[in-house]
């Protein structure tokens, strides 16, 4: 028998029982859609975050006052409270290290500001002139702030979109005096709509010199410090001369974090990939459910076609040859099943990134490509024992009984 | 037709076919045990939240500095223009309903003592704070209600920072520096692990004025007030409100009741089940599908029996729901058994990994029940109509 004949034999097969042939390719088709299509959502979760990420800038580092010897991070960490707190010299110093391009420290608090009669409470975030390449951030309109010397308290500040619209208004912002807790302090600038960054709305803030920050809520300390390596390649460098450098300062003793953003994204990759995989795993027994279908349908038409393969087997055709038939026909199902069901699928990620579009939401192809193979193979391992059945038939029997 | 020859029909019907029966069961059955799985593993993760929550009591208001801003956090203890005081921590304790308050603040430091050191968490807290937080003091005793101003150095120390610093020694009487200055431990807090993955234990607790001046800090991290269980949350949170906003002229601290916290995160996680749970369901529909199939093959084989039973007057909502009642047996006995399964693997999996928390909930378990059959008896609709529309004569002629 060549292989032509036999496809055409189990596509015969199938056609004549068309309605329950349509069935089962169904029940294979919402097995893959539904592997495709939430694969296709956790990568997209996962392309997210990594965007998210990406738009903190690259080749960052992070600075964080403390150290834990357990390993896990109290609230007192994240806030940055230790007896030796990092300072403004601390992140002056780092500039010295070879492997460090950049450092725009931070501390942050909130405080009431006020213009005309309007007043908001905002987010104040006290830095140097150097976040704004750190951040990548744009200007709408005015200057970010000056370069020069970070220790100068100039009364200046730097505000989002958010923040503009609230107070102003319709009026234009750039060179008028506002007011931020009790100091008065001179918008220079207004940023350009950038949206969430990591939970953290950057259009709500309002930027000013560190040490201004520093004078308004009376500390002398940062939060952390952000440090941007030369290159890629040079982050272990950078990070290896920022913990040397603030050991030596703080008379040797190993008291901050410093935190690689790569560290930090791949944590959230490999939880998300996980989670992708569950999701997916979780699908994939709905692919179990069909397989068993598969069998149950096999297992009737074998016992429905006895006649056939009775006939079959009277004109020589071998056990071998009868088995390949039946899981011709299993493979020919899960085909059609798979191509339907992954048609169904893109369409439901296109969809979803039409819905949504901040989600990446593109079916990995490792995902597509097991979807099928199980697909596939569960309609072939289910044909096994229908098929042996059929083979084991007795001509003469099987053609004698009606 | 009376009912024990509805009942005879439907049930030979299914056993004169047992293996396909068992298939089409088997699929239903996989169906309802991916979700009664799903749904125990997710509602045991719930439960173990909200008792992680919950083991301080229920009744515990925050209050943070800082108003809250529209994206739910509030940075205000970072820092603020107008921070929090042990005053006002004070003031707040004077409040009808309120049963005590407590400072916080918190920050990381080097604690020393007889040689050894150690990085831990230093949390400045008040007198009330073991009592507020049902901390139990095993060895000597928790912090003396003492004046903000005249605390005296002394400590209290996790258990975990306990066993690192003086082994099995007596720590009491005994002097440790913590961040440079001295203190005496005057008691070890009993063990209680990690707290929503902070561990408590590897801790060392101090006055938390002397913990300001530590960090050189002016404002308190949080006060939390501990009001009577039965007291109406909302006048409580109203009259902290009034208390704050006299104190500071302005509406300038964020007030979060645990219980609303509690709400949102029963909420959230309950949608979180609730998703899980339909992603199993998709097997469920399978299995649908499974059973719309072997019905459809079931009506086409038996058109000679229905055309018998049609000829000797068996009217068509009877032959409708024979097939239905067949459809519905057979979801029925897949759910359950299904039921079982997952009821079983959701407790084997709990026995294998006892940290992961498993409870099964029992309406979602009826429920997947109840979807199994309404599932079966849909998928049986068109195939038991077909049955029912059949002519006699021409289903006689067909066999």
């Amino acid at each position: 028998m060549r292989w032509h004949d036999a496809t055409r034999f189990a596509w015969g097969g199938l056609r004549g029982f068309r309605s329950r042939a349509l069935l089962m390719v169904l029940s294979m088709a919402i097995g893959v859609g539904a592997v495709v299509v939430l694969t296709a959502l956790g990568e997209g979760a996962r392309g997210y975050v990594v965007n998210q990420f990406s738009a903190l800038g690259t080749n960052l580092l992070i600075v964080f006052p403390g150290r834990t010897e357990t390993g896990g991070t109290g609230t007192g960490m994240l806030v940055g409270q230790t007896p030796r707190d990092l300072t403004l010299e601390d992140a002056l110093a780092l500039t010295r290290a070879p492997g460090i391009a950049a450092v725009a420290p931070l501390t942050i608090g909130t405080a009431l500001m006020t213009y005309g009669g309007r007043s908001r409470e905002t987010i104040v975030l006290g830095t140097s002139w150097h976040w704004k390449d750190i951040r990548g951030v744009e200007m709408q309109s005015g200057s970010f702030l000056p370069a020069g010397d970070a220790r100068a308290a100039t009364p200046v500040c730097v505000i989002g979109r958010t923040v503009r619209d609230e107070l102003f208004g319709s009026e234009v912002a750039v060179g008028r005096q506002v007011r931020i807790g009790d100091r008065r302090y001179r918008v220079i600038g207004v940023m350009t709509p950038h949206g969430e960054s990591l939970g953290f709305n950057m259009d709500e803030v309002v930027i000013v010199p560190v040490a201004a920050a520093q004078a308004l809520f009376d500390i002398s300390t940062l939060l952390r410090i952000l440090v941007e390596a030369r290159s890629r390649s040079d982050i272990p460098r950078a990070k290896a001369q920022a913990e040397a450098i603030l050991q030596e300062r703080h008379d040797g003793e190993r008291d901050v974090t410093v935190v690689t953003q790569d560290a930090v994204l791949e944590t959230f990759d490999r939880i998300l990939r996980a989670l992708t995989l569950a999701v997916g795993g979780i699908a994939g027994i709905s692919l179990a459910v069909s397989g068993i279908l598969v069998m149950n349908v096999m297992l009737i038409a074998v016992s429905q076609r006895r006649q056939e393969i009775g006939l079959l087997k009277a004109v020589g055709a071998t056990r071998a040859q009868i088995r390949v038939l039946f899981l011709i026909e299993a493979l020919l199902l899960a085909m059609l099943g798979a191509a339907a069901g992954l048609a169904l699928g893109l369409a439901g990620s296109a969809l979803i990134r039409r819905l949504y579009p901040a989600l990446p939401a593109y079916a990995p192809s490792w995902a597509i490509a097991a979807a099928l193979l199980t697909a596939a193979l569960t309609a072939i391992v289910f044909t096994l024992l229908p098929a042996r059945r059929a083979a084991r038939l007795d001509p003469v029997l099987a053609l004698s009984r009606r | 037709m009376q009912l024990a020859d509805f009942l005879q029909l439907t049930s030979t019907s299914l056993t004169a076919h047992r293996l396909r029966s068992v298939l089409t069961a088997l699929g239903i059955a996989v169906g309802i045990a991916a979700v009664v799985l799903l749904t125990s593993i997710g509602a045991g993760l719930q439960r173990f939240v909200v008792s992680e929550f919950t083991q301080f009591g229920t009744n515990i208001i925050s209050v943070s500095p800082g108003r809250i801003s529209t994206q739910g956090v509030s940075v205000g203890v970072f820092g603020t223009v107008r921070p929090l005081t042990i005053d006002d921590a004070n003031a707040l304790a004077r409040l009808p309903h309120v049963q005590m308050t407590n400072p916080a603040v918190s920050g990381n430091a080097e604690v020393a003592a007889g040689g050894r050191t150690r990085r831990v968490m230093v949390v400045g807290v008040g007198a009330s704070f073991a009592s507020a937080f049902k901390l139990r003091v095993p060895v000597g005793s928790f912090l003396p209600q003492e004046d903000a101003s005249q605390a005296r150095a002394f400590a209290v120390l996790g258990a975990t920072l306990r066993k690192e610093l003086f082994g099995d020694a007596n720590p009491l009487g005994e002097r440790v520096e913590i961040g440079g200055s001295r203190y005496r431990v005057i008691g070890v807090l009993e063990s209680r692990g990690q707290v929503l993955g902070m561990d408590l234990d590897d801790a060392v607790y101090i006055p938390a004025a002397r913990a300001l001046e530590l960090f050189n800090r002016e404002g308190l991290m949080e006060i939390n007030v501990i009001h009577d269980p039965e007291a109406d949350v909302d006048a409580v949170v109203e009259s902290i409100r009034r208390t704050m906003i006299g104190r500071h002229g302005r509406d300038d601290v964020t007030i979060t009741p645990q219980q609303k916290m509690l709400d949102v995160l029963s909420s959230v996680l309950g949608v979180l089940t609730f998703a899980v749970g339909a992603l199993g369901g998709i097997s469920l529909l399978v299995g649908g599908v499974g059973i719309l199939t072997i019905m459809t093959i079931s009506v086409a084989e038996r058109t000679g029996e229905i055309g018998l039973l049609r000829a000797l007057g068996a009217r068509r909502v009877q032959i409708l729901s024979l097939f239905l009642a067949e459809a519905a047996l057979l979801a029925a006995v897949g759910g359950l058994s299904g039921l079982v399964l997952g009821v079983g693997l959701a407790w084997l999996l709990g026995l294998v990994f006892p940290a992961l928390p498993v409870s099964t909930p029992w309406t979602y378990a009826l429920l997947a029940e109840v979807i199994a059959v309404a599932i079966g008896i849909a998928a049986g609709v068109l195939p038991a109509r077909r049955a029912a529309r059949m002519d006699p004569v021409e289903a006689l002629r067909a066999e």
